[in-house]
C-alpha cells in the first residue's frame, strides 16, 4: 500500500516528531554539557558582584536594568526617550512598578 | 482496527481535497511554518535566556543600596556602610566602584569595575571578550583611556575574560582603585553603591525597611528584584519582537480565515457529493478535521525543529539586529539549549486547535444540508 | 420496494417566491423494474429522485423503502439507508478531481472502515465488468466522457445497493454511448436491482428496457405507461 496519501502524510509526521524528539534530546545533555559554561558566569557573577546579563549594552538602564532607577530612561540626553529596539524588549523592572513608597 | 482504517480512508480524501488547491494551500503552509517558527524562536530565546539568567544571578548580591538625589544616581558616602553595618542581621557591608566609559572614538560604551583582588597593581587591566573583539587588542595591548581632566590613561591588558562568559561579560573593563578615581576624578571617601550580604535570606525585606528608615536618601534593591527584573524583562507579551510579528500573525489571521471559513463552490460540490454516496454529517467533518490538522501540524512541527535550530544552532542569528539595536558591544554567545515542554504545549493548543477548528466549523453548515444540491449543478 | 404517499417539496416556504416542486405524488416503485421519469426540465423530476434516493425530506407525506417509513429517521440512519441501499449516477458524473477512478469507486465505502484490500478488490471487479479497470490508476480528469460514465455506475455499485437511481444520465453522451448506458442498466436489472431514471432523452425513454415511463409536469405526475 505504498504511496498511500495517509500513508506519506504519517510518514512525514514520524520523521519530524522524531527530529523534534531528537532535538529534546539534544537539549538535555545541553544543559549538562553547559554546566561548566553556567558555573563559571556564575562564579563570576559572585565574585564580581555583578546584578545584569550583559545584553544590550547602549544605555544604562538596559545594560543594567535591575540597577535602573525610574527616571533613567530620560536622563541619557533630552531627545531620547527610548533606545529602539532594545527599549522595547526591556521592560521597566517590576520593583519599579510596582512598589510604592521607593523612588 | 476498523477505526484506524476508516481514518486512514478519510485522511486520504482529505489530503487529495488539499493537494487539489496546491497553490493555495502550500502558501498557507508556508505562512503558517513562518507564524509558528517566529513564536516559537522567541519562546525559544526567552525561556533560554530567563532560564540563564536565573541560574546565573543566583549569586548576585543580596542588596544593592544606591543613593539617589533629584532622582538620579549619586555617589554613596562610605560612611553609610557603618551606618548600615550596625544593622541587625547585615554579616557585611562593602562598597563597590562601578561605571559606564563612553569610548568615543569607538563609539561604544563600556562597564568598568573595580576589583581589588583580581586587579592588585594600577596600571593593568582585564576585559571582556567584546571589548578584546572591539578594539583587536589582545593580552599586553594597551588601551587609552581619556580622564575627565582631558589626559589619557593607558592601561594594560593583563588577560582578556573567557569567551565562555560572555553573556555577563562582554563589556567589562575590570581596574584597579586608583586607576579608577583617577579617571573619574572621584573623591575618596565615595563609592557607587554598597552591597550587602545578611545572615538570613528571609530577613532581606527588614533590613531593606531599616536601611531606608535610616537614611532616606538610599534605595535598596534586593536580589530577588534583580531575578525578577529577568523574569519581567523577557516576557511573552513584551516586546517590538512582537510587535513586528503581529502584523505577520494579522497576515496569517486573514489568510486562513479566508481559507478556511470561505468554502468554494467546489468544495461544497464536493461535500453534497459524499453526502449523497452515504457519507454521514460525522465523517464530512471528520474529513475537515483531517484537512485542519494536516495543515497545521505539519505547519507546526516544521516551524518549531526550525525554530530550534535558528535559536540554538545559529545563535538567533535573525532576531541579532533587533538583540543589538544600537549597542556597538554585543556579546557572541550560545544559549543553552533548552525546551519548556509547557510552553510547547501552549504554543500547540493556541495555534494547531484554532486553525482545525477554523477549518471545521464553516464546513459545519454545508454539511448538514440536504446533499441533493450536488443533483441540481 | 419504495412507495410514496401524497408528497409534496415546497422550496422558499413563506416567502414571496414560494413554489412547489412536488405537489401531491403518489407512487410505488416496484422491485427489479426500470422506472424512467419523462418530462421537461423543472417538472420536478430531479426533486421526486432526491427524495426518492433519500437525499431530501419531502415538506409533506410519507416514504416507504420496503416497508419500512423513513422520512421521521433522523438524518444519520438516512446516510445509513443512501449508502447500503441507493448507488447514484450524476448528469454531470460528480467525480472527485485529483483522485484515481479505483479511489473514486471505492469512496462510497470508505466509512464503513473496510479493510482496503477488499476494498480494492471490489472496485477493481466493478470497473473490470464495465471495461475500464485499465483506467483505474488514471485520475478522473484523465478519462473520456464515456469512460467517466462507467466509473460513476461503478461508484454507483460499490456498496451492492438495491436502487440505482440516475439523473440524466446520458445528457453528456452520444448515441452509442447512450444505447451502451441503456444495455448496461438493463443487465443491472435481471441481477435484481431497481432502477429510476430522470431523463428526457428519446434513447433512454424509447429503450425496450424501460418497464415503465412516468410522464411529469409542474410538480405532478401527468401519465404512468406502463409496458409491460
Amino acid at each position: 500500500m505504498a504511496g498511500r496519501r495517509s500513508s506519506i502524510f504519517a510518514v512525514y509526521l514520524l520523521i519530524h516528531l522524531c527530529i523534534l524528539a531528537l532535538l529534546w534530546a539534544h537539549a538535555q545533555p545541553g544543559q549538562s554539557r553547559a554546566r561548566p559554561d553556567l558555573e563559571l558566569k556564575r562564579q563570576m557573577v559572585g565574585s564580581l558582584g555583578l546584578t545584569d546579563l550583559c545584553l544590550f549594552t547602549e544605555a544604562r538602564y538596559t545594560r543594567h536594568p535591575a540597577m535602573a532607577d525610574s527616571n533613567a530612561p530620560f536622563q541619557d540626553h533630552p531627545m531620547s526617550f527610548d533606545h529602539f529596539p532594545s527599549g522595547s524588549i526591556v521592560t521597566v523592572p517590576e520593583h519599579l512598578r510596582y512598589e510604592s513608597g521607593k523612588p | 482496527m476498523t477505526f484506524i482504517q476508516k481514518q486512514r480512508n478519510i485522511l486520504d480524501v482529505a489530503l487529495c481535497s488539499l493537494l487539489r488547491r496546491k497553490g493555495k494551500n502550500l502558501s498557507l503552509v508556508v505562512a503558517y511554518v513562518f507564524v509558528i517558527f517566529l513564536l516559537s524562536s522567541v519562546m525559544f530565546i526567552t525561556d533560554a535566556l530567563k532560564r540563564e539568567a536565573s541560574f546565573v544571578l543566583k549569586d548576585t548580591p543580596e542588596m544593592v543600596v544606591q543613593r539617589l538625589v533629584a532622582g538620579r544616581h549619586e555617589l554613596v558616602p562610605t560612611a553609610y556602610a557603618k551606618v548600615i553595618g550596625k544593622i541587625k542581621g547585615v554579616q557585611s557591608v562593602s562598597a563597590r566602584l562601578w561605571g559606564y566609559y563612553y569610548d568615543a572614538t569607538n563609539g561604544a560604551n563600556y562597564t568598568l569595575i573595580v576589583h581589588q583582588d583580581l586587579i592588585t597593581s594600577p596600571g593593568s587591566i582585564m576585559v571582556g571578550r567584546g571589548v578584546a573583539r572591539h578594539l583587536s587588542a589582545g593580552e599586553n595591548g594597551t588601551i587609552p583611556f581619556k580622564a575627565c581632566d582631558g589626559s589619557y590613561l593607558f592601561l594594560e591588558i593583563r588577560s582578556v575574560l573567557p569567551s565562555e562568559s560572555e553573556l555577563v561579560s562582554a563589556d567589562l573593563v575590570l581596574m584597579s582603585e586608583l586607576d579608577f578615581r583617577r579617571l573619574f576624578q572621584m573623591p575618596e571617601g565615595y563609592a557607587t553603591d554598597l552591597v550587602l550580604r545578611v545572615r538570613n535570606v528571609r530577613e532581606l525585606s527588614t533590613i531593606a525597611a531599616k536601611v531606608v528608615q535610616l537614611l532616606p536618601d538610599t534605595r535598596p534593591v534586593s536580589r530577588d528584584e534583580i531575578l525578577r527584573t529577568y523574569d519581567a524583562v523577557f516576557s511573552w507579551r513584551s516586546g517590538l519582537v512582537i510587535v513586528i510579528f503581529a502584523g505577520a500573525l494579522c497576515a496569517f489571521l486573514i489568510l486562513a480565515w479566508d481559507k478556511a471559513t470561505g468554502l468554494s463552490a467546489e468544495e461544497k460540490r464536493e461535500i453534497g457529493l459524499l453526502k449523497a454516496v452515504g457519507w454521514e454529517t460525522s465523517d464530512v467533518l471528520l474529513m475537515k478535521f483531517w484537512e485542519g490538522m494536516a495543515v497545521s501540524l505539519v505547519s507546526f512541527l516544521t516551524g518549531i525543529i526550525l525554530a530550534y535550530l535558528h535559536i540554538f544552532f545559529t545563535s538567533a542569528s535573525l532576531f541579532e539586529p533587533a538583540l543589538k539595536g544600537w549597542s556597538v558591544l554585543y556579546p557572541d554567545f550560545r544559549l543553552t539549549p533548552f525546551i519548556d515542554g509547557q510552553h510547547a504545549a501552549t504554543l500547540f493548543f493556541l495555534t494547531v486547535v484554532p486553525y482545525t477548528a477554523a477549518t471545521i466549523v464553516p464546513s459545519w453548515r454545508t454539511a448538514t444540508m440536504d446533499p441533493d444540491s450536488v443533483m441540481r449543478s | 420496494m419504495i412507495e410514496i404517499k401524497n408528497i409534496r417539496k415546497v422550496f422558499n416556504a413563506g416567502k414571496t417566491n414560494e413554489f412547489a416542486a412536488i405537489d401531491g405524488v403518489s407512487l410505488q416503485v416496484d422491485s427489479d423494474r426500470i422506472t424512467v421519469f419523462k418530462g421537461p426540465s423543472g417538472s420536478g423530476k430531479t426533486t421526486l429522485l432526491s427524495i426518492l434516493g433519500c437525499m431530501v425530506r419531502p415538506t409533506s407525506g410519507r416514504i416507504e423503502v420496503n416497508g419500512r417509513e423513513i422520512t421521521s429517521l433522523p438524518e444519520q440512519f438516512l446516510a445509513e439507508i443512501r449508502r447500503s441501499g441507493f448507488g447514484f449516477i450524476f448528469q454531470q458524473y460528480n467525480l472527485i478531481r485529483g483522485m484515481t477512478a479505483l479511489e473514486n469507486v471505492m469512496i462510497p465505502s470508505y466509512p464503513t472502515g473496510e479493510r482496503r484490500s477488499s476494498l480494492k478488490k471490489r472496485a477493481v471487479e466493478l470497473l473490470d465488468l464495465f471495461n475500464v479497470s485499465h483506467k483505474a490508476g488514471s485520475r478522473v480528469e484523465e478519462l473520456s466522457g464515456g469512460e467517466a460514465q462507467r466509473v460513476t455506475i461503478a461508484r454507483a455499485l460499490m456498496n451492492n445497493p438495491r436502487f440505482v437511481i440516475a439523473d440524466e444520465p446520458t445528457a453528456h453522451l452520444d448515441t452509442k454511448l447512450s444505447r451502451e448506458f441503456m444495455d448496461i442498466m438493463l443487465g443491472l436489472k435481471t441481477e435484481g436491482k431497481t432502477i429510476l431514471i430522470a431523463s428526457h432523452d428519446p434513447v433512454v425513454c424509447d429503450s425496450i428496457a424501460v418497464d415503465r415511463l412516468v410522464g411529469m409536469r409542474d410538480g405532478r405526475i401527468t401519465t404512468v405507461d406502463d409496458r409491460r
